[in-house]
């Protein structure tokens, strides 16, 4: 099945999108609740600081925690690859007479494929985590590393149970399949020659295994049989038992929002063992390297060993909310599994699966360790465009945009194409829908008549008429001169919004100039993988904007944040000056001319907001557009308002059913409101939703936070 | 401040379903026990150790009870999260905790630590003593979400956890 049909089905799964979409919204309340008791970012901080530097110091960790779980009793193996862990434990069963094998949940046994391997050696392995055992039963994959069954219905799950126990199975009650599944696996922990775990942390100073479970399957795991296999990765090790127990601060309230797991078990070493022939525990911990140390000293790729296997980047993913685990990951799921299937796994999975982020951050911000998910998957994506030599559409995008000329020209000319099919409202009319096909689901925007930079010497005409004196003084007059970034999608196709902002700079008082030679902000390009054509492109923007401004404002969330992040990140000192002015409309009305409602004449518009993805989480402006839309209308709050709307540049094109589910979800959410207007800071979230609320027919009318703000003082005129 | 430690490691411990009964003294304990197991424990039919391990957990030297009732002594608390850190080296000890339908934890108030930082050097101690060592943080009955999210409590480990919490209240 191809991957584009494995979508479509997943999108049809009804049980399967209400589940998700249920715990979306309940994970979200639970996780907030729980970490409102601690400094969230500070924890997640240290951790990133704490496991940052035991990646730098891996071989060290290493050799102490041999040393130190080996004069306790343990016997510590280093497996190299997936094919040398699998052998090792293997052997640990030949020597020890092993023939049946209970185990508790590891992900790194999922990473070696284990279990067929021991089957294949004629063992039998029984999962005991509730989920992996269903899973198990029905031969599949975990669709989540903390929910391995999250995709099954309870009717799904007694039927297995039906199968596996040969007695009729109550297909509505959760709690009596539970009880099933405990009476069931008892006799299997008692009859076990060896149990097989996974740790949640290797700490070096003490040779210990820390172990994180909630079933008390884990501890079974590691108590009733004779012999113990623990199985982990290099990165889980950690100097010390504080560092554990920081991340312990973290790791169940972002996984399951609770504030410490039922269990949790710190083994260090072998204790005494009733069964054991020797009377201890025959205890073995198999580190597995499979390309750790080496990707530990990759400057970029290093910070994924700040995972702790949280689960969390999946349970905020909108994507994998509308197609699961299965499609949002190979063995490992989320925005994590995506980078670590191309890192581990299957070069040819995670081609599919990376192009499948929409980018909008949300992992990011909850990740336990900080990792910057979205820019390691960006980067993934360079270099498979890199390999595999260029597609059309970069070879164009490249050609295109290289020089602005040439670029503006070819917008131009699309504008005159377009002439015959474009109705009067912003939108392509008079094209038979059969030619969109996926993409018919919202109306799509038709470049405007003029763009912005043609109206700009008309820019006089738009200064709203103001009283002879103003209304406040808390704004700073007359002083503040700006440099307007207008971004390709609003200065073509969207200049109205840009003449909104210029009404409002102009009524208080603030100098603006445009500067000719700006050109697309680059961001597309790096989407592309075309890194060279982008640095091109960030270096005529630095050069086009050298004068003397006290700040660079765009009206564009995702050419703010490319602007304010990757310009400097990618190149350094010659970016930091341009980089540090660069500002998004509402956080200079808001923070720096510091207008409030004294400022404004109140409209009778109800307004719910979108938060864009690029704003809220890539520049973390939450306050500062809601303070103006409050001023300035009335401001209606929505659910979800932080969630994304869909649209995600040309991941759209690629996607489209899963781009019109997250559009119809906002506009749904933005609707069960009494709101008249959706107010947002972004021209491609526009785009989406003003084309899908067309296109749906819907009410509301899609706006900029700058039109608002415009019409309040027009108002008052 | 003990006072403020002891209430929250309450409402935290409730929060994670366990149930708490705070008693005055090591005299009320024993009685508190004895309530608990004489509730719980009946005849050691259906719900006893012997029963629930086909007597494989006598074999490891588990104590045969009256009835399905595991009594433990925790060494610490954690407020913050209501946890109870039980020493559990012993194997027969830390199978008293696992198998059991009901688990008992007696713990002194006055080793209730504010939270999961603090109780570092208790555990660096345990781990420093040139033994090996099985040191369990318990917080709440095993419980599980993985049918379709609804939360059961009582999985492979305790249906249910009490905490006998001797004094810090009157």
């Amino acid at each position: 099945m191809s991957y584009a049909h494995e979508i479509e089905e997943a999108l049809k799964d009804g049980f399967l999108r209400r589940t998700l979409d249920k715990f979306a919204v309940e994970y979200r309340a639970g996780r907030d609740r729980v970490f409102a008791e601690v400094d969230e970012r500070a924890l997640i901080q240290r951790i990133a600081d704490v496991k940052d530097d035991a990646a730098r110091h891996m071989e060290e960790l290493y050799e102490k925690f041999r040393s130190e779980a080996e004069k306790r009793g343990a016997v510590v193996h280093r497996a190299k690859d997936a094919a040398e862990a699998r052998e090792i434990i293997a052997q640990i069963a030949k020597e020890n007479d092993v023939h049946k094998i209970v185990k508790s949940k590891s992900m790194t046994a999922e990473e070696i494929g284990l279990n067929a391997h021991l089957e294949a050696a004629g063992i039998e392995v029984n999962e005991t985590d509730l989920g992996e055992w269903i899973v198990q039963l029905r031969h599949e994959r975990p669709s989540h590393m903390v929910m391995p069954a999250i995709h099954l219905s309870r009717g799904q799950v007694a039927d297995e149970f039906e199968k596996a126990t040969g007695r009729a199975q109550d297909h509505e009650d959760v709690h009596k399949l539970v009880k099933t599944a405990r009476a069931e696996l008892r006799p299997k922990f008692l009859a076990a020659d060896m149990g097989i775990s996974g740790a949640n942390f290797l700490i070096a100073e003490t040779g210990s295994l820390a172990i994180v479970t909630n079933e008390g399957n884990g501890r079974l795991v590691n108590t009733l049989p004779r012999v113990h296999v623990a199985l982990a990765g290099l990165d889980k090790l950690v100097p010390t038992l504080d560092d554990a127990l920081l991340a312990l601060q973290v790791l169940p309230r972002n996984a399951t929002g609770q504030r410490l797991t039922s269990y949790v078990t710190f083994i260090d070493g072998a204790t005494a063992c009733a069964k054991s022939p020797t009377g201890r525990k025959i205890l073995h911990i198999v580190l597995l390297d499979n390309g750790r140390a080496d990707l530990a000293r990759d400057p970029l790729f290093s910070q994924i060993y700040r995972c702790v296997r949280c689960g969390a980047c999946a349970n905020v993913c909108p994507v994998f909310r509308l197609v699961g685990g299965h499609r949002m990951g190979h063995v490992y799921v989320g925005a994590i599994g995506l980078v670590l299937t191309y890192l581990y796994h299957d070069r040819a999975a995670a081609k599919k699966l990376c192009q499948n982020c929409v980018g909008c951050g949300a992992c990011k911000e909850v990740c336990s360790g900080g990792i910057d998910l979205p820019r390691l998957i960006q980067e993934i994506r360079a270099r498979f465009a890199t390999e595999d030599g260029e597609p059309v559409a970069s070879r164009l995008a490249r050609y295109a945009m290289r020089k602005r000329t040439t670029f503006h020209r070819l917008l131009k000319f699309m504008r005159f194409a377009q002439k015959p099919f474009a109705g009067k409202d912003g939108f392509v009319r008079h094209l038979p829908m059969a030619l969109f096909g996926k993409q018919g689901f919202k109306s799509l925007p038709a470049l405007a008549k003029k763009s912005f930079r043609e109206l700009w010497p008309k820019r006089d005409s738009w200064l709203v008429a103001r009283d002879s004196s103003p209304r406040t003084t808390n704004h700073k007059p007359r002083t503040t001169k700006i440099a307007l970034f207008a971004g390709c999608a609003l200065d073509f196709s969207l200049p109205h919004q840009l003449v909104a902002a210029m009404k409002v700079f102009a009524h208080f008082g603030v100098e603006v100039e445009f500067p000719m030679e700006q050109t697309c902000c680059g961001l597309p390009l790096v989407t592309l993988g075309e890194k060279e054509t982008a640095l091109d492109v960030a270096r005529q923007n630095i050069a086009a904007f050298a004068g003397e401004y006290d700040a660079i404002v765009t009206l564009c969330a995702s050419c703010a944040s490319h602007l304010r992040h990757w310009y400097k990140d990618t190149l350094g000192a010659e970016a930091e000056a341009f980089s540090a002015k660069v500002m998004d409309f509402s956080s200079f009305v808001h923070d720096v001319l510091g207008l409030t409602e004294k400022d404004f004449t109140r409209l009778d518009w109800k307004v719910a907001y979108h938060a864009s993805c690029h704003l809220c989480r890539a520049l973390g402006v939450k306050e500062a557009p809601r303070a103006l839309i409050s001023a300035a209308a009335h401001y209606t709050p929505t659910p979800e308002e932080e969630s994304c709307c869909g649209f995600g540049g040309s991941w759209s094109f690629k996607f489209p059913e899963i781009s019109k589910e997250l559009m119809h979800k906002k506009l749904d959410n933005a609707c069960s409101s009494d709101a008249t207007h959706l107010a947002l800071d972004c021209p491609g979230c526009t785009i989406q939703l003003r084309g899908g609320a067309d296109r749906e027919k819907r009410k509301i009318q899609v706006v900029h936070v700058a039109e608002v703000l415009a019409a309040s003082l027009e108002a008052g005129a | 401040m003990e006072e403020t430690a002891t209430d929250l490691f309450i409402a935290r411990a409730e929060a994670a379903a366990a149930q708490v009964h705070a008693v005055p003294d090591e005299a009320a304990a024993a009685r508190e026990v004895e309530a608990i197991r004489a509730e719980k424990g009946t005849d050691g039919g259906a719900h006893g150790v012997r029963a629930l391990t086909g007597g494989v957990g006598v074999a490891h030297g588990v104590r045969a009870l009256p009835g399905g009732v595991g009594v433990v002594r925790a060494a610490k608390g954690i407020a913050q999260t209501g946890t109870c850190i039980v020493v559990t080296d012993d194997e027969a000890l830390r199978l008293e905790t696992m198998l059991p339908e009901v688990s008992v934890i007696l713990l002194n108030s006055a080793d209730i630590l504010p939270d999961l930082p603090s109780a570092a050097p208790f555990l660096r101690e345990q781990q420093t003593q040139g033994r090996a060592s099985y040191v369990s943080f318990i917080t709440g009955p095993s419980r599980t979400a993985d049918i379709e999210r609804v939360s059961a409590i009582g999985v492979h480990g305790p249906l249910e956890l009490h905490i006998v919490l001797i004094g810090g209240r009157p």
